[in-house]
């Protein structure tokens, strides 16, 4: 009896947790459009909404890869080095044609995906630790191999940062796309379900006899894949290869997105849709203070705010 | 139950290492300001040597003997040169080539360190430039505070120091010799007149401010701020975001500039690599050279290229070759006669019509 009455109100607690886990997100973005439309000037144009998507695409792009990480309960802190890696290696190799360039630079990707998956899975040292490793070392990589900015003259590489197709950069059309094809790995196939097991429980998994290793390799591999491309993408753009400050804090912009978007750090569960509105929903906050240009120290700050809601949220279901 | 103890042990770690992410991406966002603060030396009107702003006569001078040194020929001893940062910036790069160009024109004998923007990186390599039997030193400094074991180290030995580009915080003419830089406040003001010029002295502007606090930041602003009060009061500044003196921040940031604020006439980046940031971004939203105006500070390459482009109406220089000035220095201490304790140095400036044939000049 005194145990129900101590119960009930936990449980609307708890409901109402569990709810701003799932759609908090969703709603903050819409609150964000909603807010933007009604005070800032010239918010609702074709050409506002086209410049937040390019601008987050890069961040989905390298959110998607750490979502899968959280998901087997680890952390890739090296996805910012790995943008920059990438940028310095198409620097360097653009003088070959776009595509050999871009081959290099998926080899330099995997083999830092190798490195950390197999410190993982094979040497069993911490997710953080490992990736932190590959953090400082890829970046220091990258600047023996491309010491200063050097701005890339290509007519290729410019199409790809500013080229569209029935008005859609490409930017934004290969994060949709990467994107539902990681929600599809994620759901449907086998891969994604020993990923989760993986996740939920390591010692399980390994004892129900699944590819742990292979798996753990596969998703750090995937993960400096999806960095790279973000890493080139960004460099498109920019026209330039800016291996010191490309990518810097981008680990920390695809940490808040995942989280945010309801992937809760301990494993075991990945929200793809989640983690594409995290991301926007970061993308509107800053774009909204810098838009009535309010102090840059506000930004930090309400992402903070976001951050510590989303951990908030998240902390009612590590409860039950 | 066991499920629920289980979860709350790994959600530990995982705070854990959220926490060191935190902190670790805090720390090499401090290291990308300061390399990006690089561009914080000065240099003359689009020249490649360094000229003297100041002292004005009557300031305070320094001697061999206040110092309590001993008069070398600086033809026969040896000079000990320590960079905070490792040149992976046209600025660095450029300073530390001229300090060993001008070493290797007057046949000096010079041993060089690479801090790599660690602070005690550079105490360790100053004390062993000490030990490897350096008679002068020029120190570009990561930090201003936290030199007393060096200064100490360097007394007991009386050899003389010359600060480079960023000031130590200790007394001139005791501790050191002489401070050699720009003045960021005055480079502001320039880059105010390039702006009024270029805008007419009316309508809206922006700044792309560089790190937050550093000095060089805020100087920069505060100098381009006075001047356009004093001089353009119908020039309004309506939006400042810092662009972190990184290039694709700049292109963030004006991207959300120009839709939000399609007014704008001018953007004032206190660095290059913002402005370039910006030409990007104009570029990229189907803008055409000149229909914003764009003042930067530095006088890099690419930036000066931006000029002959018509991208960008003018840059105020930043000149990073203190190896003459410094030599100099170091030659007229060491004769005894006397040298100004702070050598503020004259900057340059790039516009369109200097532009193409001082390209050459830029580093």
């Amino acid at each position: 009896m005194a145990e129900l009455a101590l119960r009930t109100p936990t449980l609307d607690k708890d409901r109402v947790l569990q709810w701003l886990q799932k759609y908090g997100v969703y709603a903050g973005v819409a609150v964000l459009l909603v807010v933007n439309i009604a005070i800032t000037p010239h918010f609702l144009s074709a050409e506002n909404f086209r410049t937040q998507a390019v601008q987050v695409a890069p961040v989905i792009i390298v959110a998607l890869g750490m979502a899968l990480v959280i998901g087997t309960e680890g952390v890739d802190l090296s996805v910012g080095a790995v943008m920059a890696l990438s940028a310095s290696v198409v620097a360097l190799y653009l003088g070959y044609g776009l595509l050999p360039a871009l081959l290099v630079v998926a080899l330099f990707a995997a083999g830092v995906g190798l490195a950390n998956g197999a410190l993982v899975a094979f040497i069993g040292v911490q997710p953080i630790v490992a990736t932190l490793a590959l953090m400082v070392g890829g970046r220091g990589l990258a600047l023996v191999l491309l010491p200063q900015l050097e701005d890339l003259r290509n007519p290729t590489l410019a199409s790809l940062g500013s080229g569209d197709v029935l008005g859609f950069p490409y930017l934004i059309l290969v994060a949709a796309v990467l994107a539902l094809i990681v929600a599809f790995v994620v759901r449907r196939t086998t891969f994604g379900r020993q990923l989760l097991a993986i996740g939920d429980s390591r010692p399980a998994a390994q004892l129900a006899g699944l590819p742990v290793r292979r798996v753990l390799i596969i998703v750090y591999v995937v993960s400096a894949l999806l960095a790279a491309v973000a890493g080139v993408l960004a460099t498109a753009r920019l026209q330039a290869s800016d291996p010191t400050s490309l990518g810097n804090l981008m680990e920390l912009s695809a940490i808040t997105a995942v989280v945010v978007g309801g992937t809760p750090l301990t494993g075991g569960r990945v929200n793809i849709a989640g983690t594409v509105a995290g991301a926007v929903l970061i993308q509107l906050l800053t774009a909204t203070l810098i838009k009535h240009d309010l102090p840059p120290s506000w930004t930090q700050i309400a992402q903070a705010v976001v951050i510590v809601a989303a951990v908030y949220a998240a902390r009612g279901r590590g409860k039950r | 139950m066991q499920r629920t103890t289980h979860r709350r042990s790994l959600a530990r770690p995982v705070a854990v290492s959220l926490a060191a992410a935190v902190v670790l991406t805090a720390t090499s966002c401090a290291k990308s300001e300061d390399d990006a603060a690089g561009g914080n030396s000065s240099a003359t009107a689009a020249g490649a040597e360094q000229k003297v702003a100041s002292p004005a006569p009557g300031s305070k001078t320094c001697t061999v003997e206040a110092y309590g040194a001993e008069k070398i020929d600086l033809k026969s001893a040896t000079v000990g040169f320590s960079q905070s940062e490792k040149e992976a910036n046209p600025f660095r790069i450029a300073e530390t080539q001229s300090i060993k160009d001008e070493a290797k024109k007057r046949g000096v004998k010079l041993l060089t360190a690479n801090a790599q923007s660690q602070f005690s990186k550079q105490i360790s390599d100053v004390q062993d430039l000490l030990a490897k039997g350096a008679d002068l030193l020029v120190i570009a400094p990561l930090n201003s505070d936290g030199w007393d074991p060096v200064l100490q180290a360097a007394a007991a030995k009386k050899v003389p120091i010359v600060t480079i580009d960023r000031k130590i915080n200790a007394t001139a003419c005791k501790d050191y010799v002489s401070f050699i830089a720009s003045d960021f406040v005055e480079q502001g003001k320039r880059a105010a007149d390039q702006m009024i010029e270029a805008t007419g002295g009316k309508g809206e502007v922006a700044i792309l401010l560089g790190a937050a606090g550093n000095n060089v930041t805020t100087e920069r602003t505060k100098g381009f701020k006075d001047r356009i009060a004093e001089k353009a009061p119908e020039l309004k500044v309506v939006f400042e975001q810092t662009g972190d003196f990184a290039r694709e921040k700049g292109q963030q940031v004006t991207e959300q500039l120009i839709q939000s604020n399609p007014n704008i006439k001018g953007i004032y980046a206190e660095n290059d690599e913002m402005g370039l940031g910006a030409v990007a971004a104009l570029k990229g939203a189907g803008k055409k050279p000149g229909d914003i105006k764009i003042v930067t500070v530095d006088g890099t390459r690419n930036a000066v290229q931006g000029i002959v482009d018509g991208w960008i109406s003018g840059v105020i220089e930043s000149n990073p070759r203190f190896g003459p000035l410094a030599f100099q220095t170091l030659d007229t201490f060491t004769q005894g006669e006397e040298v100004a304790q702070d050598i503020v140095i004259e900057d340059g400036a790039y516009t369109k019509d200097n532009a193409k044939s001082d390209l050459g000049k830029a580093y």
